[in-house]
């Protein structure tokens, strides 16, 4: 007896929130199988789109690396110029004398 | 208000079945409709098949402020293949390809390539620029593709490329490095090249192991050295000057910190280009400098005093009868000028570089003490991060006759590897401890960081107090008599040493006239940073270190201090102001 009491209370219940929703199960079904459906394109999209971008953004980072290592090679190519030369023949001398002066602290010399 | 709100329903799943419909029309027509030509215009932009494009990490000079500066990386540009079956014109083809690569392959070459019917990819050209690769792939050869490569590049060319090291194909079908740093840390440089083109979500759910304990990320990454780009230039450039000027077989040097064993240049004349290795005779790729023993001369008598003043055989103060030439073993053992000296302190023996001295030093030590100490410092390897190190020749040592020991005691007799060599010199700059040589400092992982390397191991050999005395000695070298005092820096103590080896004649004898030269030092003195080996073989016209190599040690020394600003150790404390 009590327990058809429960049932009635709940079935009445659920007939109200039926009688409140605005709209058909079948449209809520249309809906969310919508939704679902962008959503997996959506995901491929994504998906294909990442690896596109992965890929070309590792290729642009290896042909940054590729252009960086052109200028390091013109860097040392330069250091080893510098080093070849001959300052003697440029009319360069070896200074006659080097002074010391003890290292002082930035403010000091304010 | 409900069939209103229905109609908004509607009205938005029409939307979002328009814009689905969209994306389907644009993926239909990417992918069926232009399909082919995408295909193709991928291929003309990426390496076909599945390959991959190489992939390996850097090496990394260390400039002085820190600066990492690649000492090998990878270059991008592209190859040129072509199909002989489907290359209708192949003149066409030739001259469009000479347009931007005129010098890369021969008309003859490309026509008989051209010509092999039966193949369908022959690679014709390799290492096109990209600005070219890109002017050849916008005329859209029929039969040639133009397809991404990547290679192995050295921006120093022949920059410490010995040490550095090469990659090549070996004997079998993969790219690896062979010599160098390329073949001692490969595990770290090689890349499995996988990583990009795999499907993410394969990825994640096939892998999660991998991606859990990432052991690929704690293995690989970039290797970056303690050698410095500038100072390995400047020895190099000095080195290639020596053998130039004397026609030395060889010459050869080190400049390293003695207190860590970090190498700061390490160099040998001649040497190669990485990058071009087409006329490189297979013997000129490994590294002399690990791998090739030699007598070293005079540079070992601070290892034998040392040894006798550890020992407490003998203290600076010690004097002996100089006689010019003794006989030992019936074999004649004579001073360089053949000169006798009479009773003289132990200083002279480094400074004026007697034998006959070193030879009374290594009797009054004894044969037992004697080889238990050069055995401590010769009889292992150095564990220098770089292949095929190579052993001394100690037999001498387990010999009876006296000969044998006192020959060992001014570097005769006794061969030892340039490494073997500076490590044990650096034992009297550094307190009597042995280092670890080594090239690499660390490796920056994939991940960002940077996991030092440990070098720490230490072997001691000597007390502090018996190197600081040999200290004492080889600076009165620098300050009395190289280029007869000359030399003498009045601001930075500089300890030095000459060391002049007759050659050995292949029959058991040596020559009279043929000579390896050596030449060793540290500044400051007592508080090294740098210290220096250098060797020259075999020079013509000339006959001791002290003429081919003193110059190029003095200069080495000069560019190392102000390089460095090495603060002055001595000269200014009551005057500020010196003359050199």
């Amino acid at each position: 007896m009590r327990s058809r009491r429960i049932l009635q209370i709940l079935f009445f219940r659920m007939h109200n929130i039926r009688d409140h929703i605005p709209f058909s199960a079948l449209s809520l079904c249309y809906g969310v199988v919508g939704v679902l459906l962008v959503s997996y394109i959506g995901l491929i999209a994504v998906v294909m789109s990442y690896a596109a971008f992965t890929v070309e953004f590792s290729q642009s980072v290896k042909n940054d690396e590729a252009a960086v290592a052109v200028l390091e090679g013109q860097y040392l190519a330069g250091v080893a110029h510098l080093t070849n030369i001959d300052y003697a023949a440029l009319g360069y001398a070896k200074p006659v004398q080097k002074v010391f002066v003890r290292e002082e602290s930035v403010t000091a010399l304010r | 208000m409900r069939a209103q709100f229905r109609s908004r329903i509607r009205l938005v799943l029409l939307f979002i079945i328009l814009i689905a419909l969209a994306v389907f029309t644009r993926l239909y027509f990417i992918q069926i409709v232009h399909g082919d030509d995408y295909s193709q215009k991928a291929d003309r932009q990426f390496a076909a098949g599945g390959s991959g494009l190489f992939d390996r990490g850097a090496i990394y000079f260390t400039r002085k402020d820190g600066t990492l500066i690649s000492a090998a990386t990878l270059a991008t540009g592209f190859l040129v293949a072509i199909n002989p079956q489907t290359l209708s014109d192949p003149e066409a083809a030739y001259a469009a390809l000479s347009t931007v690569a005129p010098d890369a392959l021969s008309h003859d070459a490309f026509l008989a390539a051209a010509a092999k019917k039966n193949q369908v990819y022959i690679e014709v050209v390799h290492h096109l620029s990209d600005t070219n690769g890109q002017i050849l792939a916008k005329k859209e050869i029929p039969g040639m593709q133009i397809l991404r490569e990547r290679w192995r590049y050295y921006p120093g060319g022949t920059l410490a490329s010995q040490s550095i090291g090469i990659v090549t194909y070996g004997s079998g079908d993969l790219l690896a490095g062979r010599t160098g740093l390329e073949a001692t840390y490969d595990d770290a440089l090689s890349r499995s090249g996988d990583s990009l083109y795999k499907n993410f979500f394969a990825e994640l759910f096939s892998n999660v192991g991998n991606l859990l304990v990432a052991a690929k990320d704690a293995r690989e990454g970039d290797v970056i050295t303690s050698i410095e780009p500038e100072v390995q230039t400047r020895l190099q450039d000095d080195l290639a000057k020596v053998s130039q000027k004397y026609s030395s077989k060889e010459s050869g040097g080190i400049i390293m910190d003695p207190a860590t064993g970090a190498i700061l240049a390490i160099a040998t004349y001649p040497s190669y280009d990485g990058n071009n290795l087409q006329n490189v005779e297979g013997t000129a790729l490994g590294n002399p400098l690990v791998e090739h023993i030699h007598e070293f001369g005079s540079i070992m008598k601070p290892l034998t005093m040392t040894a006798a003043l550890d020992a407490g055989v003998i203290t600076p103060q010690t004097t002996y009868n100089d006689t010019g030439c003794i006989t030992v073993n019936k074999a004649k053992i004579c001073n360089w000028d053949l000169k006798a000296r009479g009773v003289i302190p132990m200083q002279q023996i480094i400074v004026q570089s007697l034998n006959v001295g070193a030879s009374w030093v290594a009797t009054e030590l004894g044969q037992d003490t004697f080889r238990s100490y050069f055995t401590k410092l010769f009889g292992a390897k150095t564990g220098i991060d770089l292949p095929n190190e190579g052993r001394s020749l100690l037999g001498n040592l387990s010999k009876p006759q006296q000969v044998g020991y006192d020959t060992a005691s001014f570097g005769q007799g006794i061969a030892e590897t340039p490494i073997q060599m500076i490590r044990a010199l650096g034992a009297i700059a550094n307190g009597g401890v042995m280092v670890t040589p080594h090239i690499a400092r660390a490796v920056r992982l994939d991940s960002g960081i940077e996991r030092t390397l440990d070098w720490g191991q230490t072997v001691p050999v000597f007390s502090p107090e018996a190197a600081r005395e040999t200290t004492a000695m080889m600076t009165a070298v620098v300050d009395e008599k190289l280029q007869n005092g000359q030399a003498k820096i009045p601001t930075m103590s500089v300890a030095a040493k000459t060391g002049t080896a007759q050659l050995t004649d292949g029959r058991g004898g040596y020559y009279t006239d043929r000579f390896f030269h050596s030449f060793t030092g540290f500044f400051p003195s007592y508080s090294p940073r740098f210290i220096i080996l250098l060797y020259t073989n075999d020079p013509q016209g000339v006959t001791y270190a002290s003429d081919t190599l003193g110059t190029t040690f003095l200069d080495l020394t000069h560019f190392l201090i102000d390089y460095y600003a090495v603060p002055p150790d001595r000269g200014i404390a009551t005057s500020s102001a010196v003359t050199p």
